[in-house]
């Protein structure tokens, strides 16, 4: 399952340029305003992640990684391009997704899971083996709100990585949680996922992760695609435009 | 994924987030689910102190005749209100889950549709307390809750949509609910009412609603057919007017969003 990203543009509205309310909408409407400027988030951005590789984005905070990874999810439809993926096939993880402080560790498990595409059969089997990997044994009927904040992300890591890979997996900055022996036994989960044989694409600021394990990189500067290819090569340039100050 | 499997995946969406509401509302009391049944009475008892004599000459037992009308119209508002904000309240999840965002809006009907049949135990206790002799037409009352289920849906998902691009709605919408009350003959007699008034209130889905049920539970009657016709126009009509403002503006939803 290959990923193709063909010229895709993405504008905003600029915040705060939008009627915000009824009354705004009618001044605007009368005095004949309703137009508005725009922030365009990516600009022209085409490439492709073809099977079985593991490619990573790189780029400086507000230069469209986010937004790129919601596209390519199908959260967000481009103003322009498409993207050519499975969506059915993709699995965008994400850590405690839609986690309710008020509920307990167990009813987390079955509303994140729910929530985030699992069943109730595959969560019942999976249950214990969950629990388990996050260490929290004995605390499953404490409510969420009185873990702390790394008993919340080892929940959140374990049920996350709980499922098969899929064939399309989307990582956005997860890799490194816990504490130092959590996430040892994190990052080797990850990289089973990733080496796995799924075709992955992820995101995050460390070139490190990015050197070791992925087989191509994909720079963003400012919604523009500024080089794409292997990752020593994009990641040097990378570092050695942030370094010289400009970035 | 097929589709069975996908219809499935969302009902245990929505039960899950049905549970969640649920847990959350009485997350902090010790009566917990409780103040479902124990809501219904407390307001049919302040009402009834008031109202009760007011109205003995044109309204029999009134205690229950006021909780029909309260049960109905406390489902309709529960799930309206609670679903105004459901995609604001959730837009965080929205950009990462693939379902489609309706379950959210969804999901807050059914808890207030839940919440309904729990209090229909206060319900029932207080048809037996009055001694109402339930007759054969309490049967239709499904096809009555039917259409005033379809009727909250439809609405919920047309204000939630609303209430993403217009914060304002939302005191709007409570303006408009205390007005739509005094227009749905809840607790007092509605027959008597004349002039523009009266074919407002006669009009009023919820009154319809309200009145069907008060028919066939305490009256024994069988409401008009023309009454269901309304009832289910109303309840159809708004079922499909939401969809189609959902489907319209999925994109700007998430944009906007």
């Amino acid at each position: 399952m290959d990923i193709v990203v063909r010229d895709v543009t993405m504008r905003f509205r600029r915040a705060g340029e939008e009627a915000a309310s009824l009354k705004e909408a009618v001044i605007r409407r009368i005095r004949r305003r309703d137009r508005y400027e725009t922030f365009t988030a990516l600009d022209h951005v085409s490439f492709t992640v073809g099977e079985g590789e593991v490619a990573g984005i790189i780029g400086a905070n507000g230069s469209g990684k986010s937004t790129l990874l919601k596209i390519i999810a199908g959260a967000l439809r481009p103003t322009q391009g498409r993207v050519e993926a499975d969506r059915d096939k993709i699995q965008l993880l994400t850590l405690g997704t839609g986690f309710d402080p008020e509920l307990t560790g167990k009813e987390n498990i079955y509303l994140s899971g729910a929530l985030t595409g699992l069943s109730k059969e595959f969560l019942d089997e999976k249950y214990e083996a969950i629990v388990q990997f996050a260490g929290l044994e004995g605390f499953m009927e404490e409510k969420v709100r009185k873990y702390s904040s790394g008993m919340v992300s080892r929940l959140g890591f374990a049920l996350a990585t709980a499922a098969d890979a899929p064939e399309i997996l989307i990582l956005d900055e997860v890799l490194s949680v816990g504490d130092l022996f959590f996430r040892k036994k994190s990052e080797k989960r990850i990289r089973e996922m990733i080496h796995g044989g799924s075709t992955v694409l992820m995101v995050s600021h460390s070139m490190a992760v990015i050197r070791q394990n992925c087989t191509k990189a994909i720079w963003l500067e400012k919604g523009k695609l500024r080089m794409a290819g292997a990752p020593d090569r994009v990641c040097a340039s990378y570092e050695g435009m942030r370094d010289g100050g400009t970035g | 994924m097929t589709a069975g499997e996908k219809r499935k995946q969302y009902g245990f969406v929505i039960r899950q987030l049905t549970a969640r509401e649920m847990k959350r509302k009485y997350a902090r009391s010790a009566l917990g689910i409780f103040w479902s049944i124990l809501n219904p009475l407390l307001s049919m008892t302040v009402l009834s102190l008031i109202f009760s004599r007011m109205f003995q000459k044109s309204i029999a037992n009134f205690p229950v005749y006021y909780l029909t009308g309260y049960l109905l119209w406390q489902t309709f508002t529960g799930a309206t209100s609670a679903s105004l904000t459901a995609l604001t309240d959730n837009r965080l999840l929205l950009l990462r889950v693939k379902f489609p965002m309706e379950i959210f809006v969804t999901a807050r009907v059914y808890t207030a549709i839940v919440n309904f049949f729990c209090s229909l135990a206060a319900y029932v206790v207080m048809l037996i307390v009055f001694q109402i002799k339930i007759r054969l037409p309490a049967l239709m009352a499904p096809v009555i809750l039917l259409p005033l289920f379809l009727f909250s849906l439809g609405l919920s998902w047309i204000l939630s949509v609303g209430y993403v691009f217009f914060g304002d709605l939302k005191h709007l919408y409570t303006v408009a609910l205390t007005l739509w009350m005094y227009c749905s003959g809840i607790f007092y007699p509605a027959e008597e009412l004349g002039g523009l008034i009266r074919q407002v209130v006669f009009h009023n889905p919820m009154y319809l609603y309200i009145d069907g049920m008060r028919q066939v539970i305490l009256y024994g009657q069988i409401p008009a057919a023309g009454q269901f016709a309304q009832m289910f126009l109303w309840g159809i009509g708004l079922f499909a007017a939401g969809w189609v403002v959902f489907e319209k503006n999925r994109d700007r939803i998430m944009v906007r969003l």
